[in-house]
């Protein structure tokens, strides 16, 4: 409870660190939202006015606040529809191709390291080095466009780019699920560049865990070698990739940007880069601090799970 | 309208994309031949890509070329501006008459109109939608279009409960009466903000319009995801007829090398932006395919006369016009989107004046009048900033003019910001100029008419963020573009229009003229009856559009 609550500071000091940065912005958005050049000066006013433009910033500071306490974050200059509504409809996308992502990565990267440790030394585990940090060295946006080229404009095996427009939408929501070909190349773009990392660590903690002693002793006493591996080495080696998973999948839910740029898929990252351009501010201020709260959460969650993953973890009443 | 870049600027207000004609006959033609011919017909789809979403499909708040390319399909006002011929034609107004005095414009509705909601549509819908045009709620930032009908100011601001020029005699005559003749008006109702939209759907409290937009035009809108796509659908109650056409799709895709690989394998059908020239590979790929024309826009550098160096000293801005090589910048470095610019009514505008001398690169000249102005050789000339909004073709440009002015003796600093950061910069207010001493602008004419670029950019009356950034005054051009908006005679607007602009080129060196605009589309060989606009490749009559694949 206690570590609960102390999220709120937390999200305080990165509610104001963002409004910062948005108030430091330069350019007038009553302007972008009147059309720019040849804006009519009365027209330009009565925007303002409407979005408290015209306030002086402390007031404009202790409304921002103010609202967020009550859980509203505002409507959008140019959308005119409530920025809670907006991150609704990117939220989902971004984590369904976030989770796409981490699952791939994760899976990918235990199998490759676990392969690696258990042939330290061997070829097959300098090959799986190799590949680890090619993946972990590319860069994302550049990445995106060779598995696009290769996958999708040579091969013609999976779709370009996009969402896709008919997948099936989730009972009593807006919500429509990716067409499933459409998130192959971005999950797989956001996947490489984690995956390298986990097999790293996969290794590393495996090595460390003695994975080899382990197996030794569990052989002579005639125990079943993969059930060994699975009951003693790998949960051993389990807590530093839980802990990166966590936090990765986190920044990933912001950090998707550049995958979603390339596959124009309508995630959170792109909606909010592109709020950015046009000053529409609340719809940025909104959108970073859900994405703030999010990662709070995840590294919540990563901290509660080491309760179930070590037995040896608690954290007491007292803190 | 602005246009921050020239071809390969991607700002939002740069560019969309799209196409084409067929006679209003052949649409008839098709669409009877369709409902006789084989029901398993393939549906039509035609899809093309976006950057982005627009930021509006509210026609009266629309002020920006995506919006209009939705809006002017799902939407229609009492006249439409063909986007090939360039001339006015009837829409929901069959016909119309105008007073020997210029002033009162009187409108035959046509009969069998039906928003796509079913509705019929009647004159009273007509005074509702330029009614909440005009309303101050309404925050329309093109209000202007209707400011010539008589009482309008007043309407707007509240002091009367009606538009005194506006009336309905019955239900299918409206009754425009003006202020003074004003030669543009027509034209001016054929923007996308002048639609005609059914009050039971825009009074809607909750706004549903904004996600939903209802009109009356050749296609109804279905879905909008955003930052995915928009769907629109034949509208099979269009009094021209149903379109060819099924489906349109919109994709929203803002990267160039992305939307390439889409077009290539399939998933557009038209794409805005082609490959560079240099990219040979991709050229030759769909080569065949681009289709390049002129459209009504131009380019330059705005200079911003309150500020110094260029205050006062028309000189020094003649010096800096002889500095630039404008063949080499649209020959060389960017080939093949832009035509040089000898002045600044483009080609194709009634008043463009092809004899116009405009200043060709001549270097001794610019040195020449540099002396004249005062700075020898550049001597006491403090660097110079010139402001451009990011993206590769204005860092170009900006960086050729450096260079080309560096020849000289002056020193040009390149800001580059953000489209936002930028515009602020450029308007200042009313009062204090921005700090942008230099600024690559573009503009493209909102409909064929000088009046349409020498009045936003130049007259007193638009004096800094209204429009003319760079501050310029003259009564004497100002009292040339109001006379000639007074005239009817389009040959004697003309002439007023080439003077005007002989006294902002020639005498006042108001800018570096830079290009007009050339655009280059991508088109699918199965995609018939495309029209190339000189309005700008987002001017898509989808209506005109029909799917042909080998089948012929």
């Amino acid at each position: 409870m206690r570590r609960v609550l102390g999220l709120v500071p937390v999200l305080l000091a990165a509610a104001t660190i963002v409004w910062i940065f948005v108030f430091l912005l330069p350019g007038d958005p009553a302007r972008l939202i009147a059309g720019g050049q040849g804006a009519d000066p009365e027209v330009l006013e009565s925007i303002r006015h409407e979005w408290g433009l015209d306030r002086p910033a402390p007031i404009h500071y202790a409304t921002y606040l103010g609202k967020l306490l009550l859980f509203d974050l505002g409507t959008s200059y140019i959308q005119k529809r409530s920025v809670a509504s907006i991150i609704a409809a990117h939220f989902p996308p971004t984590l369904i191709l976030a989770t796409a992502g981490v699952l791939l990565a994760s899976v990918l990267g235990l199998v490759l390291g676990s392969l690696a440790a258990l042939h330290r030394g061997r070829l097959v585990d300098s090959l799986i080095l190799f590949l680890a940090l090619l993946g972990t060295s590319m860069p994302v946006f550049w990445l995106g466009l060779i598995l696009m080229l290769l996958f999708a404009s040579r091969l013609s095996w999976l779709p370009v780019l996009g969402y896709g427009m008919e997948g099936a939408v989730i009972p009593f929501t807006d919500i429509r699920l990716p067409e499933w070909n459409h998130l192959i190349l971005p999950a797989m773009t956001l996947s490489l560049a984690s995956m390298g990392a986990y097999a790293r660590i996969t290794r590393a903690s495996l090595i460390e865990a003695g994975t080899a002693d382990f197996l030794r002793t569990a052989r002579a006493k005639g125990a079943s070698a993969a059930r060994v591996f699975a009951r003693h080495a790998l949960q051993n080696a389990l807590i530093p990739i839980v802990t990166l998973v966590g936090l990765d999948f986190a920044s990933l839910l912001g950090g998707a940007v550049a995958t979603e740029y390339v596959f124009a898929w309508p995630g959170l990252g792109r909606t909010i880069v592109h709020a950015i351009g046009l000053r529409d501010l609340p719809v940025v201020e909104g959108g970073v601090l859900f994405l703030t709260g999010i990662f709070v959460l995840a590294s919540l969650v990563v901290d509660l799970l080491y309760l179930v993953l070590d037995p040896r973890i608690h954290y007491s009443a007292t803190g | 309208m602005q246009r921050p870049g020239p071809r390969p600027s991607l700002s939002r207000r740069a560019r969309a994309a799209v196409l084409v004609p067929v006679a209003m006959a052949g649409i008839a033609f098709l669409a009877c031949s369709r409902e006789a011919g084989s029901p398993k017909r393939a549906e039509q789809v035609f899809r093309f890509r976006m950057h982005e979403d627009p930021p509006t499909l509210d026609p009266a708040l629309s002020n920006d070329q995506f919006s209009e390319a939705i809006i002017l399909n799902v939407n229609r006002g009492l006249v439409e501006l063909d986007p090939e011929t360039l001339e006015i034609r009837p829409a929901v107004a069959k016909s119309w008459t105008i007073s020997p005095d210029h002033r009162t414009y009187t409108f035959q509705l046509r009969d069998g109109v039906r928003f796509h909601n079913g509705r019929a549509v009647t004159s009273q819908d007509v005074a509702y939608s330029f009614r909440r045009l005009l309303k101050k709620e309404t925050q329309s930032p093109r209000r202007f279009l209707l400011e010539p009908v008589e009482g309008a100011q007043e309407f707007t601001d509240g002091k009367s409960a009606e538009v005194k020029g506006l009336t309905t005699p019955d239900d299918r005559t409206v009754v425009l009466r003006l202020a003074k003749p004003f030669a543009p008006f027509l034209s001016q109702l054929t923007m996308a903000n002048a639609a005609v939209l059914p009050k039971e759907v825009y009074d809607d409290p909750a706004k549903a319009y904004l996600r939903a937009p209802v009109g009356c035009g050749p296609f109804r809108f279905a879905r909008w995801e955003q930052a995915n796509f928009i769907e629109l659908l034949a509208f099979d109650g269009y009094y021209g007829g149903r379109p060819a056409l099924d489906r349109a799709v919109v994709r929203m895709i803002e990267s160039r090398t992305s939307a390439l690989q889409e077009y290539i394998a399939g998933g557009l059908d038209s794409l805005d932006e082609t490959p560079d020239e240099t990219d040979t590979a991709m050229r030759q790929k769909v080569g065949q395919e681009i289709r390049k024309y002129p459209f009504m826009g131009t380019g330059y550098i705005g200079l911003n006369l309150s500020l110094p160096p260029f205050r006062g000293n028309a000189a020094l801005r003649k010096a800096f016009n002889y500095a630039v090589d404008k063949t080499y910048l649209w020959g060389v470095l960017i080939p093949g989107s832009n035509i040089p610019a000898n002045g600044i009514i483009p080609p194709g505008i009634p008043g463009h004046d092809p004899d116009l001398p405009g200043y060709p690169h001549d270097e001794a000249k610019a040195r020449s009048l540099l002396a004249q102005a005062g700075y020898p050789a550049g001597k006491g000339l403090a660097p110079i900033a010139l402001w451009v909004n990011s993206g590769e073709g204005n860092r170009q440009i900006a960086s050729q003019i450096q260079a080309d002015l560096k020849k000289i003796g002056v020193t040009i600093v390149i800001r580059e910001v953000d489209w936002a950061a930028y515009i602020a910069a450029v308007s200042g207010t009313h009062d204090s100029p921005g700090q942008a001493q230099m600024f690559r602008f573009g503009w493209y004419l909102d409909y064929p008419d000088a009046d349409a670029i020498l009045r936003p950019l130049l007259h007193s009356s638009n004096w800094g963020p209204a429009g003319n950034f760079g501050r310029y005054k003259n009564p004497e051009f100002d009292a040339l573009v109001d006379q000639a908006l007074a005239l009817t005679d389009p040959g004697e607007r003309a002439k007023l229009y080439r003077r005007a602009e002989k006294i902002a080129v020639m005498d006042d060196a108001v800018w570096i003229f830079l290009n007009y605009y050339q655009a280059e589309t991508l088109y699918k060989p199965y995609v018939k009856g495309v029209v190339l606009s000189p309005l700008g490749e987002f001017r898509l009559p989808l209506e005109r559009l029909r799917i042909e694949r080998s089948a012929t």
